[in-house]
């Protein structure tokens, strides 16, 4: 049967076998005669397909297993067990023919030529994936525009910042117009105007060359402005899969009223609508049950002297926190 | 291998040519140390020699022209930047040519090629400048047949070591530890003098050679300027030329095999 998914996962398992070492060298060597191992469930039977054009994010908290389950689909890591395909290919195969249309990028490392302007990887690149010339030049001028680097092409890689640095490495991953793309923190480190810069650049990417993506992020922003799905996985499980707007709307019990009192009012009373996040006159932020939002603040305007009123959904930070601390399994049970 | 292949790995040479001449004042202390080394043992030798002009079997010609030639040979055979290798495995960097349409082995060769180049550039000259200075007595060989004999050799050892390094970068999979740099040391130290960089192998007592010259860090310099000296005979070299496509089948094979088990225990490092 063949899969028509781009890329498709099934009972993946990836199980490290660390082996407890004493520190140093002698450490090491004493560790080459005698082992004791242990075994690490990284990934622990995960299931999903991805279609052409999706740009998925994962999402979950550190040591979920998101970079480890990158790895095996980018060809580093070979699978404990399950069954991997990308693009049609075995990924381990890491055959030519499969990594001329996917890239990796891992914002905590690098593979720009540290001593060379970025020029000289780029052209490094074209000749490894064989990308034929006018190709490469439609290509990389195009990814310039977008990215607005045409003025540090030639200076040396070590004296750019971390955030000229990242455009540089996506521009070296992207020269032979990879189908699948893996960004693993592609913006870590940045600040929130290069962040915005790397993401309209991936949505626009996503967009124009209909490629598939899948990226990690621990910035929620990311997540709630690029992709429309997610996968959340947690200690190697997958928790959800499905819509970031149906995360929200099973998840979010809460809604968030923000009041703004004419007149200092009796803080107990107000402590019986919800559960009282802040209060500073004259402004206070109440955690409300969603199903209660229209009753409560109704009751709100009639009860006390209120001068401004707003009801917000709780922020995506605090709904997948609540997914992650294990509050969605009873819901979801 | 085709032609875009050859481009690929072409194109690695030129930039490693390029990033090699950004670490100029390294590389010129490098320099700088190997002509030090080669004008004191030299001296050495020349202080031995003319005490003593048939010492160990060796004219002061011969035995000079022996220790200026493996400033050479050496730059053709150890010349490398390949031990990087160890430190891309110990930091996880490995992973950027493991996603990539390139071979890792081929990758290094070729920046090993033009670090050689430039290594070879210097040690001509650097020799052509002692040769002025100290106008030693000089053996030529002239015979063809040994100077294409030597030719051969001393590619041979290039690839042959080439091999053999990769290997022990290889080690760095099992024990990772500041980069590799231990266990590459003591082989450095070994190799000095294993693989005949201080003196001929054959001035040793015969017991000593008999063990010393059979294994292969002897044809690494050795066996090359033993052959161009003329001190082996048809047959010799014959059998040091299979000794060597010998060790170069093992060595790769060895290599290639080890890469592929360290590959599968390799964690992939770095998140
Ligand atoms: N090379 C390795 N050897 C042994 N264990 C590892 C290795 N790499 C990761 N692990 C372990 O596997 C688990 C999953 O790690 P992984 O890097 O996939 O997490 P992650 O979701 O990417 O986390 P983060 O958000 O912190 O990047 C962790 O418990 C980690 O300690
Ligand atoms: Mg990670």
């Amino acid at each position: 049967m063949k899969d028509m998914s781009v890329i498709s996962v099934r009972h993946l398992k990836k199980y490290y076998r660390v082996h407890e070492k004493e520190p140093g060298l002698k450490g090491s060597i004493r560790s080459l005669f005698t082992r004791k191992y242990t075994q690490v469930k990284a990934v622990d039977n995960i299931d999903f397909t991805i279609e052409e054009g999706e740009l998925v994010g994962f999402i979950g908290p550190n040591g979920a297993g998101k970079t480890t389950t990158l790895k095996v689909l980018s060809g580093l890591l070979y699978p404990t067990s399950g069954e991997v395909s990308v693009l049609g290919f075995n990924p381990w195969d890491r055959k030519a023919q499969f990594q001329k249309q996917f890239a990796l990028v891992m914002g905590q490392k690098n593979q720009l030529w540290w001593d060379l302007p970025p020029m000289e990887t780029f052209i490094l690149n074209k000749e490894i994936y064989e990308v034929p010339e006018d190709q490469f030049k439609k290509t990389l001028d195009k990814l310039i525009e977008l990215l607005d680097v045409k003025d540090i092409l030639k200076i040396q890689v070590r004296k750019l910042s971390l955030g000229q640095r990242m455009k540089c490495e996506l521009i070296a991953a992207l020269l032979h117009n990879p189908k699948v793309l893996f960004l693993d923190e592609p913006t870590i480190g940045l600040d929130v105007v290069m962040q915005k810069v790397m993401r309209d650049f991936v949505k626009q990417y996503n967009r124009q060359f209909k490629s598939t993506i899948i990226l990690t992020s621990h910035y929620m922003g990311d997540v709630k402005e690029l992709c429309e799905r997610v996968i959340i996985i947690d200690k190697g499980k997958i928790l959800f899969d499905g819509k970031l707007q149906n995360v929200i709307d099973r998840f979010a019990r809460n809604k968030i009223i923000t009041v703004v009192f004419s007149r200092d009012i009796d803080q107990r009373k107000l402590a019986e609508f919800g559960n009282i996040r802040e209060y500073q006159f004259p402004r206070a932020k109440i955690n409300v049950p969603r199903k209660d939002v229209a009753k409560l603040s109704a009751k709100l305007l009639s009860d006390f002297p209120v001068a401004d009123l707003v009801i917000e959904e709780a922020p995506i930070e605090a709904i997948i926190r609540e997914v992650f601390t294990g509050k969605m399994k009873q819901t979801n049970a | 291998m085709r032609i875009s292949s050859f481009k690929k790995y072409f194109q690695v040479a030129k930039t490693s040519w390029s990033g090699g001449f950004v670490y100029r004042l390294n590389f010129v202390m490098w320099r700088v140390r190997n002509v030090v080394q080669l004008i004191a043992i030299y001296f050495l030798w020349f202080a031995v020699m003319s005490r003593n002009p048939t010492a160990f079997n060796y004219s002061t010609s011969q035995m000079l022209t022996y220790i200026l030639g493996t400033s050479i040979i050496r730059a053709l055979v150890f010349g490398q930047r390949s031990i990087d290798a160890q430190g891309e495995i110990s930091s996880g960097d490995l992973n950027n040519y493991l996603v990539k349409p390139i071979s890792y082995f081929r990758y290094w060769f070729s920046r090993d090629i033009a670090d050689k180049l430039l290594n070879i550039l210097f040690s001509i000259g650097e020799i052509t400048i002692l040769l002025f200075w100290l106008r030693p007595e000089i053996y030529l060989q002239t015979n063809p047949l040994m100077l294409v004999s030597f030719l051969l050799a001393s590619l041979l050892a290039m690839v042959m070591y080439f091999y053999f390094s990769f290997l022990i970068s290889m080690t760095t999979f099992w024990i990772p530890e500041e980069n590799g740099w231990p266990q590459r040391f003591f082989i450095f130290v070994i190799l000095e003098f294993f693989s005949g960089g201080l003196f001929p192998l054959d001035i040793l007592p015969p017991a000593v050679y008999a063990v010393l010259g059979k294994l292969p860090s002897a044809y690494f310099l050795n066996t090359p300027l033993q052959i161009y000296l003329g001190r082996l005979d048809l047959s010799q070299i014959v059998t040091s030329l299979f000794m060597m496509a010998f060790w170069i089948v093992v060595l790769r094979l060895l290599a290639n095999r080890t890469f592929r088990k360290g590959l599968k225990i390799y964690g992939a490092y770095g998140r």
